[in-house]
């Protein structure tokens, strides 16, 4: 099927989620908590987009939104401008701190709400890293509370004992708002200190023991001392083995 | 002569201490039968709520046709002494505005202009005996419906032209015609008794007064769609409903209404009943269904509708409590029949909880189509003292404020819209010329801030900022710009909201903004707020000539700032009065002045 955004014609499946539409189109949409590992968490509301179907129009956030039916889409119309200008002014008073909200807001013009409070971060609260955690199973944080006293963390807001160091929810997060650090022999995320485990043969960096416990718990097996490169050498050398026995 | 004393146990009437009625009513029988003085039987029956919950305890004394309004364990003897002699206790009877005693519950002004379907045996029977229910016809539509096919209970729905009575006023019978054109199993049947709305209790009474007429709507749609499960999803602080629901699941079970084998029809529904946590959005229907998962009761977009994935993304039926409670009439008189009561594009009845300062507050139901000017003045009494009506608020944190040039539109779901208020799920909270219209909606938009499931951006963030700017109105600290900025706000939160908690949000904001503009205007530039109570902007002051020095102000200051004596003018000390208006609200000779701080 063909839908018009903004004014180009594009074909798609029926279903197909708008915002992939429109990106595959060359048709920029900014999003913050879209994720290709963690599609549909839709919350930002970022990506507005107008949808006008069969005579009507209806703002709709081309992320998780489906195309079902022929429609024109505009994506950067002054009504959708104004909108996500006000929704990125919002962000920005929750955070501050963050460079990637600061970029969009000047790029949409939209000027500070007030005075920003200096001791906000850069978390918005889109829940992508608690997603991500429970996808893996690892399930270490949460959402807590509603309404505007929403916050990310960890039970009791204590170092998270289920946290096993992946990492993962750093990585998802939008406008990096998790603090990570790592060195050669440790990484620090939620407070929690991990050991670097290495690889037994070459020396390169396998992630924390805790993870590697995990994925083996997981996997039925044995947790691994060589890193995957290492690992894959050393079945080539008993496969080379069993051939050159033959 | 056998009479039934009809003590009303609603929620209401029992905090005002209709068990200990109950025990005194039952003392007293005892003790006249021991003395073989009783002529009259006289048996005892707990009933749900009357809806006239403010003149709790009730008494109604059947077939006498006698109603006791506010009556004391003390008061038992009298009326069984009067009973005895065919005799009514005159200071026991509601009171009109003319001074006139009314005996029977049916002239009661309160009662008299309504119209019950919803509410048709709550009060009447006690929910916790099915026999009761079944004595005034209940079941009988299950019975009937039991030999209909799906599509025709359907028809009967559609022609009835009934609206869902959560709010959103979707044809009911498109709804059940949509969950039943799926062919995928199993399919759900859900009550929605989250109901949240501050001062609405429609829903939480019918849960408690009259639980079989909420099952046996139920299991009619099971029927109608084809399911086999159903949930009533009840918010936990109903205690007593949760109680008189769970019993009276056990007794239709017990009689087959429910269970493997309905009435031997070879048709089967489980129902049971779902606690919620406590949170408003879960009364959103996605949120709620996450919530009977076991999720965190979050909604999700509803790209897709729930009638086609719902509960474990199967086709459920959502419907609320009141709109069940309607259908078991609609199938018994049929659909047509039910159509020619109120409007229109809004047939059938409405239950509204009407409250705040009206003189008659409680639960009413009339037709739809009534206009508000008859809700508020006819069967509420009017504004108590004959003060200035100012506005109604209808439909909760997602409806608006109704002004006076208003007060003669109808009732129903399609004309308060057109204003941007809306009918809601039946809250009514009349305001008079002391109700400050910014803090209203500070008091809903805070409410919001609060409930929101703080999942998406413009509802969380958008009602944040939304409160802070409110919030310096009403402290004096409202600029140039606040409004226009408000109704951006109001704008991208209504429209891009994830779910109907958010896009509705505004509307509180919207309504005072459109109709009490002058009321923003004036706490902006002038700092000043005519309602005179935004303390941070009022100072209370006492008129002496006005003043009769009865003392009641200095009764009813919390911070002893009243001082004087009988027989001179009181006075209040300014630097230790926190301007709170309880003084104001006590005086009864209109004495005690709000005035501006600024002005001063």
């Amino acid at each position: 099927m063909n839908i018009v955004i903004d004014g180009k014609s594009c074909t798609c499946e029926p279903g197909e989620f708008l915002l992939e539409v429109a990106r595959r189109n060359g048709i920029y949409i900014p999003t913050l908590c879209n994720h290709e590992g963690l599609l549909g968490q839709g919350c930002c509301r970022v990506c507005i987009v107008e949808v006008v179907e069969r005579g009507w129009s209806k703002t709709v956030v081309s992320c998780i939104y489906p195309v079902l039916n022929e429609c024109e889409v505009h994506t950067n119309n002054e009504k959708i401008k104004q909108q996500r200008g006000i929704i990125l002014r919002l962000l920005q008073k929750r955070a501050p701190q963050s460079e990637i909200i600061a970029a969009l807001c000047k790029a949409y013009s939209a000027p500070a709400l007030d005075k920003l409070n200096e001791k906000d971060g850069k978390c918005i609260i889109c829940g992508l890293c608690v997603r991500a955690c429970s996808t893996l199973g690892a399930g270490a944080i949460a959402t807590v509370n509603r309404g505007i006293t929403k916050e990310i963390a960890p039970p009791f807001n204590e170092p998270p004992a289920d946290c096993i160091g992946c990492g993962s929810c750093a990585r998802v997060c939008p406008t990096k708002a998790i603090e990570y650090h790592e060195n050669e022999t440790t990484r620090t995320v939620w407070e929690k200190t991990f050991t670097l485990v290495h690889c037994a043969s070459c020396g390169a960096q396998m992630g924390t023991q805790e993870e590697l416990n995990f994925a083996a718990e997981k996997a039925g097996t044995e947790p691994s001392t060589l890193c995957d490169a290492c690992r894959k050498k050393q079945l080539a050398l008993v496969m080379a083995d069993v051939y050159s026995a033959t | 002569m056998k009479r039934t004393l009809l003590v009303c146990c609603g929620t209401g009437c029992l905090a005002n201490g209709s068990e200990q009625v109950v025990q005194a009513l039952e003392n007293a029988i005892n003790k006249m039968g021991v003395m073989g003085q009783i002529e009259v039987k006289a048996h005892i029956k707990r009933t749900g709520c009357n809806g006239f919950c403010e003149n709790g305890p009730i008494v109604q004394i059947l077939p006498d046709d006698i109603s006791y309004y506010k009556v004391k364990p003390h008061d038992a003897q009298d009326i069984l002494s009067a009973l005895q002699e065919n005799k009514v206790v005159e200071r026991l009877l509601y009171k009109n505005e003319n001074g006139e005693r009314i005996k029977s519950k049916l002239e009661n002004p309160f009662y008299k202009p309504q119209y019950k379907i919803a509410l048709r045996n709550i009060g009447e029977i006690d929910p916790g005996n099915i026999e009761d229910y079944i004595s005034r016809g209940g079941y009988e539509a299950l019975t009937k419906a039991l030999n209909m096919s799906g599509s025709e209970i359907i028809e009967q729905v559609e022609l009835s032209g009934l609206r869902g009575r959560g709010g959103a006023g979707f044809p009911t019978g498109r709804k059940w015609r949509t969950a039943a054109g799926y062919d995928v199993f199993p399919k759900y049947v859900v009550c929605n008794g989250d109901e949240g709305d501050p001062g609405a209790f429609m829903d939480r009474s019918i849960l408690e007064g009259d639980p079989h007429s909420v099952i046996e709507g139920m299991a009619i749609c099971a029927l109608a769609i084809g399911a086999t499960e159903g949930f009533l999803y009840i918010r936990d602080e109903y205690g007593l409903a949760l109680k008189n629901v769970n019993a009276a699941l056990a007794s239709a079970l017990e009689l087959g209404f429910l269970g493997k084998n309905i009435m031997g029809s070879g048709k089967a529904l489980n129902l049971s009943v779902v606690r919620g946590g406590g949170a408003f959005v879960c009364g959103e229907s996605t949120a709620l269904m996450a919530s009977i998962e076991g999720r965190v009761g979050e909604p999700r977009a509803k790209y897709i509708r729930s009638v086609q994935r719902g509960l474990w993304d199967c086709p459920t039926v959502l419907n609320n409590v009141e709109t069940f409670a309607n259908i078991p009439v609609i199938i018994r008189d049929g659909g047509p029949l039910y159509a020619t009561l109120g409007t229109k594009t809004s047939s059938g009845t409405k239950v509204f909880a009407l409250v705040g300062k009206v003189k008659r507050t409680g639960l009413v139901e009339v037709q739809m189509g009534a206009t508000l000017r008859h809700l508020i003045f006819d069967i509420g009494g009017g504004i108590i003292d004959d003060r200035p009506f100012k506005a109604v608020q209808t439909g909760g944190p997602s409806g608006g404020c109704i002004p006076s040039a208003m007060l003669d539109l109808p009732v129903d779901f399609d004309t308060l819209t057109q204003y941007g208020a809306m009918m809601g799920s039946g809250g009514m909270i009349v305001m008079d010329d002391r109700d400050c219209m910014v803090e209203v909606a500070r008091y809903y938009v805070k409410f919001l801030t609060e409930e929101s499931c703080g999942k998406c951006t413009p509802c969380r963030e958008g009602l944040r900022h939304m409160l802070d700017i409110l919030t310096g109105i009403c402290e004096g600290r409202g600029q140039d710009g606040d409004l226009e900025l408000l109704e951006q706000l109001c704008q991208t939160i209504a429209e891009s909201s994830l779910c109907a908690l958010g896009k509705s949000a505004p509307n509180p904001v919207l309504t005072t903004l459109k109709y009490f503009r002058d009321e923003y205007e004036a706490h902006i530039h002038n700092k000043y707020c005519p309602a005179g109570v935004c303390s941070k902007l009022t100072t209370f002051v006492i008129e002496k000539n006005k003043c009769k020095s009865c003392g009641l102000c200095k009764k009813n200051c919390p911070v002893n700032a009243i001082r004087g004596e009988k027989g001179q003018a009181y006075e209040i000390d300014q630097r230790s009065c926190i301007a709170c208006g309880s003084c104001r609200q006590a005086c009864r000779f209109e004495a005690i002045l709000a005035q501006g701080r600024a002005q001063k």
